[in-house]
């Protein structure tokens, strides 16, 4: 099942980096520091980073996962590595791949303690000022715990704009987290972006609400 | 003579506008603005920077000199590939800032 999964998610993701190069990437520019957070009921997750160099960022994140049954939760608090492997810039589009990392403790309501877990993981997306595409997959593994997680986004903006204006955006999500939920989550979201400021306001097919934001400082 | 001093007149009060130099660099990459912020605020914070103006429908980035002051080629060129872009060429033109933001915005 677990063997079944990988498989899948990798086949995914093979299939995504042959086809698209990749979206706003988890990381600022150099020496900056990027936050961000993104919110629903059974996922919340917060994050900052600084970006050592140009390809480079470490950070601390802390992450609530919940099943879709309320019986499991999972709460996981680690440190960040974030590389940027490749970046393609063209004269109308940016595609990257990234590398994420974390190391750290995790807690749960059906096991006492924490265990150490490890959550290593893969990013691509393409963007244009018009379109927005990208795709990962991320392992959770603890002693006897397995929350491999894969995700994928697309998304258009309704309009181009200038730097100092307001760019709204249509994306849609699709996403699965392994032993926590049996089912793809979708959800449709309206993306704001203007300057360092991005939020993202939806509802997935379970009628939950959902909010990311991000910021550079 | 009344029109040659007028005119004179006129010439010296335009100067300080004909004066002005900015580079203009074409960037690749730059497709949004929260990712472009970066090239904003890295040329922003050097020295001889007077202003900046990021056009992302062209795809360009115009720094304006300090009076006095010379802008630095291949500085701006490492600025903005430390934000995480591409330049593709560099141009030198005796406008402002502001007049270049005019000329685009007046192009729509």
């Amino acid at each position: 099942m677990r063997s079944s999964f990988r498989n899948k998610v990798l086949g995914a993701l093979a299939l995504v980096v042959v086809a698209m190069p990749a979206v706003s990437g988890p990381m600022g520019f150099k020496d900056s520091w990027m936050a961000m957070g993104d919110f629903s009921p059974n996922w919340q997750e917060a994050f900052a980073n600084y970006a050592l160099t140009p390809r480079d960022a470490v950070g601390a994140s802390t992450l609530y996962m919940r099943s879709d049954d309320l019986s499991k939760s999972r709460q996981l608090v680690d440190a960040s590595y974030t590389r940027l492997v490749k970046r393609w810039n063209q004269p109308q589009a940016q595609a990257n791949v990234w590398f994420l990392g974390g190391l750290g403790n995790v807690t749960g309501n059906d096991f006492s303690g924490f265990k150490a877990m490890a959550s290593p993981g893969i990013q691509v997306d393409y963007e244009t000022t018009r379109v927005y595409a990208s795709a990962g997959a991320r392992l959770y593994r603890a002693d006897g715990i397995n929350h491999d997680y894969a995700f994928a986004r697309l998304g258009f903006s309704f309009y181009a704009v200038d730097y100092d204006e307001i760019q709204p955006w249509l994306v849609v999500e699709a996403r699965r987290m392994n032993g926590l939920s049996d089912k793809t989550e979708i959800t449709p979201m309206l993306r704001l972006i203007h300057n360092r400021y991005f939020v993202e306001l939806g509802a997935n097919n379970s009628a939950q609400g959902r909010i990311t934001l991000m910021y550079i400082f | 003579m009344n029109k040659l001093i007028f005119s004179l007149v006129l010439a010296f009060a335009a100067l300080p506008a004909l004066a002005a130099t900015s580079i203009k660099a074409t960037v690749n990459g730059m497709v949004c603005a929260f990712c472009a912020q970066g090239i904003e605020k890295r040329i922003s914070s050097m020295p001889a920077t007077k202003a900046v103006y990021v056009d992302l429908k062209k795809k360009t980035v115009a720094i304006e000199a300090k009076e006095g002051e010379t802008l630095d080629g291949k500085a701006i060129t490492a600025e903005i590939t430390d934000a995480g872009y591409d330049v593709v060429k560099l141009e030198t033109v005796q406008k402002s800032v502001e007049q270049i933001k005019a000329e685009t915005k007046g192009r729509k």
